[in-house]
């Protein structure tokens, strides 16, 4: 018998669906996708987030920050278009010049693109538990895995405690009036962490917890195989010796990863969690298979994820079947909603 | 179990040691409490027993520690861990991960335990701290003891020989920390572990003891049972304080052992027509005049809330200068939030603020401060300057106020903090920290002064220090408004108690009358001596010499 695990499908899945997830923002221009994409991924996120926790960064208010930025970018800096809104005199820096809705359009679809990615991390974090997350580290890297679900972890802790320093510092009447006011609030702030931190690195030692000593047949490897990286790459770049650049290199390597396994073997770990694989992956993987094809079969439809206002705005297309098959990565929200009726 | 033998340590750069020649020895099964004013040892003799002190803080050691056959200073706390169990004071400063049960397991991977004992020994530390219902929560979504008693499970989970504490309620309420202690008398009785705490409110925690283990600033240690060790000790809660004056011997560590003493006295109870009579009329003459009538804040209808969820409804309130006004409640109930409306934080839904007859509608938060002055409960979140002396400059310049030397000198004389003015503020003991954040924020002499939460991680000394100041300001004519849980302080200082239920206040009164007859509020005193109008040692004392 295993724990009993909030995490409804496997965190490799997740993974998967990640993945599929980006390659599918980056490969789409087409605003009208990109909007399905991300009030799509914000369900995810919405559905997934555990009872409790307030959401870090809401994705529909990252995207109107992100697209006004876009387009008041573009609309400065970008001078390509045929439909021009207004012409500033050229003498003004930077911004002189005639302003398209082209390049407007074009900063906004910018700052979709970068909404829905956030999106999707966003849902994979919310998803995803630290420990799941360090369960998908290999075990030589486990340390590391450790450190990060501790950086993971401080990030709500630094914004509550850099609410309590603004707070204090109003309490003074401080103001922020030049730059150098900044400093009341970065100090206690940069101060208080480093506090936290020797506190927290004096309960995992009391917990036993501190890095194993490599051996010195690691130590050894180790060595070798960056001194071998090393050599390789002046074999390279300062004697142009390919062929034997290439061995070095090899041989650089396969030190470093077999350094890597003996250490992970040397310091056993178990895990509490074992995650299984079933039919929620099936459908997850599915619906991510499914995009996957729709965005990078050659098929028709496919074309209309391109897009771009240049040189003169034009409606995007629109094919019912493509976003149909975008919708495959809204699968974990019917997993999630119908988790009582699978098995 | 432990045993120390001449143990002496020095800090890194330090002149003095910190420990000096300790010995003692500490049975196996039992509960001993580690007690010392702040500064003197208490944490350092702690992590000597898992080889923290000195592999994680270096310096110089001379003498042994025993714990069990393990030897903690050559081991180092990675051997040590799995025989010594460490909790410290601030819960969230030693969790890893973000769910209370892979908190737990979190240790027992490392440790590579096999999965099928890691899945038992996680179910028993679950059910041992009653923590099974918490298993899938969020650790942030917990109330301070339940993520202490997390803590707990979490360092239990490797199932080590002795569980060592430092401060583990300092940071709680009263019924969070009840629900410690009573985890924590489980754990000793049934299963027969060996617990080392360091506690400054001793008066919580010496009835469940078996051992007390005194520090004094010089780092020399005194051990034995508790009635010993407290016979002579100055940190002593009120109730000892009383017995020893009286002379009840056996020396009572409880109420239900004071109580016969009281009773064999007659003075258990005691009609109506005496109550307050020594107690707060005795009170009243040391401020020397009635209350003063003139009101200094004024609350009218006051609503307020976060999001949709309303916290505060209908709340009416006139704090008058000269007053102290003690603000109690359970947590979550919104004394905070309360707080954050008076000084503008927090913008209220409805209702009228003012202060000194002006409303505070539209002023912001800097001008509302130099009229009613706010301590946080993090005062190292204000705290950033080179020396003490600059974080009051640092404050008067931020109301562009001239910075008047003689005026910090004044200040820093009634602080006790002449001799720190240039001193780093963060190398202080928590005490001296908490009064250079009073300093800063008073320095504009306001008329009004909000404390939150003043007496978190203060010891007997400091605390006694912080009233005396309080009065004294009090007397000058300055409103002071405190919300606090420790019901000891607030019967030493208070003019006058608030309890704020659901919504709004539920009891307003004297201190008598709100605490006097409490179940959950009233100090030791009024326990010992219920009827009587007493609420502190020094009230009974009066009482008892009158008598």
């Amino acid at each position: 018998m295993t724990p009993r695990s909030l995490l409804l499908v496997h965190p490799v899945t997740w993974t998967i669906w990640l993945g599929t997830t980006l390659l599918t923002v980056s490969l789409t221009r087409n605003p009208l996708y990109l909007l399905l994409l991300l009030f799509g991924l914000t369900l995810v996120a919405e559905t997934e987030r555990p009872t409790g926790r307030a959401t870090p960064l809401d994705p529909i208010f990252f995207a109107v920050i992100a697209v006004s930025f876009g387009a008041l970018f573009n609309a400065a800096t970008i001078r390509y278009g045929d439909t021009v809104l207004v012409a500033l005199p050229t003498s003004w820096w930077l911004i002189g010049g005639p302003i398209t809705l082209e390049a407007i359009v074009f900063g906004m679809i910018n700052g979709l693109v970068l909404s829905a990615l956030v999106a999707g991390f966003g849902a994979f974090g919310t998803a995803m538990p630290i420990s799941a997350l360090i369960s998908l580290v290999p075990r030589a890297f486990y340390p590391l895995a450790v450190v990060m679900s501790v950086a993971v972890t401080y990030v709500p802790l630094t914004i509550r405690l850099a609410g309590q320093v603004r707070e204090a510092q109003q309490l003074r009447g401080h103001q922020v009036r030049v730059w150098r006011d900044g400093l009341p609030l970065l100090l206690p702030l940069l101060i208080g962490g480093l506090e936290r931190a020797l506190q927290l690195a004096e309960a995992m030692a009391a917990r036993g917890f501190a890095a194993d000593p490599p051996s010195n047949q690691v130590r050894m490897m180790l060595v070798g195989g960056l001194a071998a990286l090393f050599a390789g790459l002046l074999l390279q770049f300062a004697w142009g010796q390919v062929v034997a650049a290439s061995v070095t290199l090899l041989i650089g390597t396969a030190l470093i990863l077999w350094a890597l396994r003996e250490s992970g073997q040397q310091a056993p770990r178990t895990r509490y969690r074992v995650y299984r694989r079933g039919i929620r992956d099936m459908m997850v993987l599915l619906g991510a298979g499914l995009t996957l094809v729709a965005v990078l079969a050659p098929w028709p439809g496919r074309a209309s994820l391109a897009y771009t206002p240049y040189p003169t705005l034009q409606l995007p297309i629109f094919e019912p079947l493509l976003a149909f098959a975008l919708m495959g990565l809204l699968m974990p929200v019917a997993v999630r909603l119908g988790d009582r009726y699978l098995p | 179990m432990i045993e120390f033998a001449q143990l002496s340590y020095r800090y890194p750069d330090q002149p003095q040691v910190c420990l000096d020649q300790v010995s003692l020895a500490l049975p196996a099964g039992s509960f001993t409490l580690v007690i010392g004013p702040s500064g003197s040892g208490k944490s350092t003799l702690l992590r000597c027993l898992n080889g923290l002190v000195p592999h994680f803080s270096g310096g110089e050691v001379a003498g042994s520690v025993r714990v069990a056959a393990y030897d903690p200073i050559a081991l180092g706390p990675r051997v040590m861990s799995r025989h010594v169990g460490m909790v410290f004071q601030s819960p969230e400063a030693q969790f890893v991960l973000e769910r209370v049960e892979d908190e737990i397991a979190f240790a027992l991977e490392h440790a590579a335990v096999p999965r099928e004992q890691l899945r038992i020994r996680v179910e028993e530390v679950l059910d041992l701290l009653d923590l099974a219902p918490l298993r899938d929560r969020l650790l942030t979504t917990l109330s301070g003891g339940e993520r202490q008693r997390v803590a707990i499970a979490a360092t239990l989970a490797l199932q080590p020989m002795v569980l060592v504490l430092d401060e583990p309620t300092s940071q709680l309420d009263p019924q969070s920390a009840d629900d410690v202690l009573q985890a924590l008398v489980r754990l000793n009785h049934d299963l027969g572990l060996t617990i080392v705490l360091a506690e400054h409110r001793s008066e919580r925690v010496l009835p469940i003891v078996d051992l007390v283990v005194a520090l004094d600033r010089a780092g020399r240690v005194v051990s034995g049972p508790p009635r010993e060790i407290l016979a002579n000790s100055p940190l002593c809660p009120p109730l000892v304080t009383v017995a020893r004056a009286a002379g009840w011997q056996p020396l009572p560590l409880s109420i239900k052992e004071a109580r016969p003493f009281a009773t064999r006295q007659g003075l258990a109870q005691q009609d109506a027509i005496a109550v307050g009579k020594t107690g707060e009329a005795g009170r009243a003459s040391e401020t020397g005049s009635p209350r003063p009538p003139r009101p200094y804040l004024e609350i009218r209808g006051l609503e307020a809330g976060y999001g949709t969820t309303p916290v505060l409804r209908n709340l009416d309130l006139t704090i008058a200068a000269g007053e102290i006004t003690l603000l109690m409640g359970r947590n979550g109930i919104g004394k905070s939030t309360l707080l954050k409306c008076m000084i503008g934080l927090v913008r209220p839904r409805r209702g009228e603020i003012r202060i000194a007859g002006r409303s505070i509608a539209g002023r912001d938060i800097a001008a509302i401060s130099r009229e009613l002055a706010c301590l946080p409960q993090e005062p190292e979140s204000m705290l950033f300057a080179d020396t003490v002396a600059d974080e009051l400059r640092t404050t008067l310049r931020n109301h562009r106020l001239p910075v008047n030397e003689a005026l910090i000198d004044e200040l820093l004389a009634q602080l006790g903090l002449s001799e720190r003015r240039e001193r780093y503020p963060r190398d202080l003991s928590i005490g001296e920290r908490q009064r250079v954040a009073l300093g800063a924020i008073s320095i504009t002499r306001p008329g009004g002064l909000l404390l939150d939460e003043p007496t978190r991680g203060l010891d007997y000394e400091a605390k006694a220090m912080l009233g005396g100041l309080l009065r004294q300001w009090s007397r000058e004519g300055t409103a002071i408004i405190v919300v606090s849980h420790d019901v000891e302080f607030v019967a030493e200082i208070a003019d006058r108690v608030l309890i704020l239920g659901q919504g709004g206040l539920i009891a307003d009164g004297t201190p008598w009358n709100v605490l006097g007859n409490s179940p959950l509020f009233a100090p030791q005193i009024a326990r010992i001596f219920p009827g009587r109008g007493w609420l502190t040692a020094s009230d009974a004392l009066q009482g008892l010499q009158d008598k």
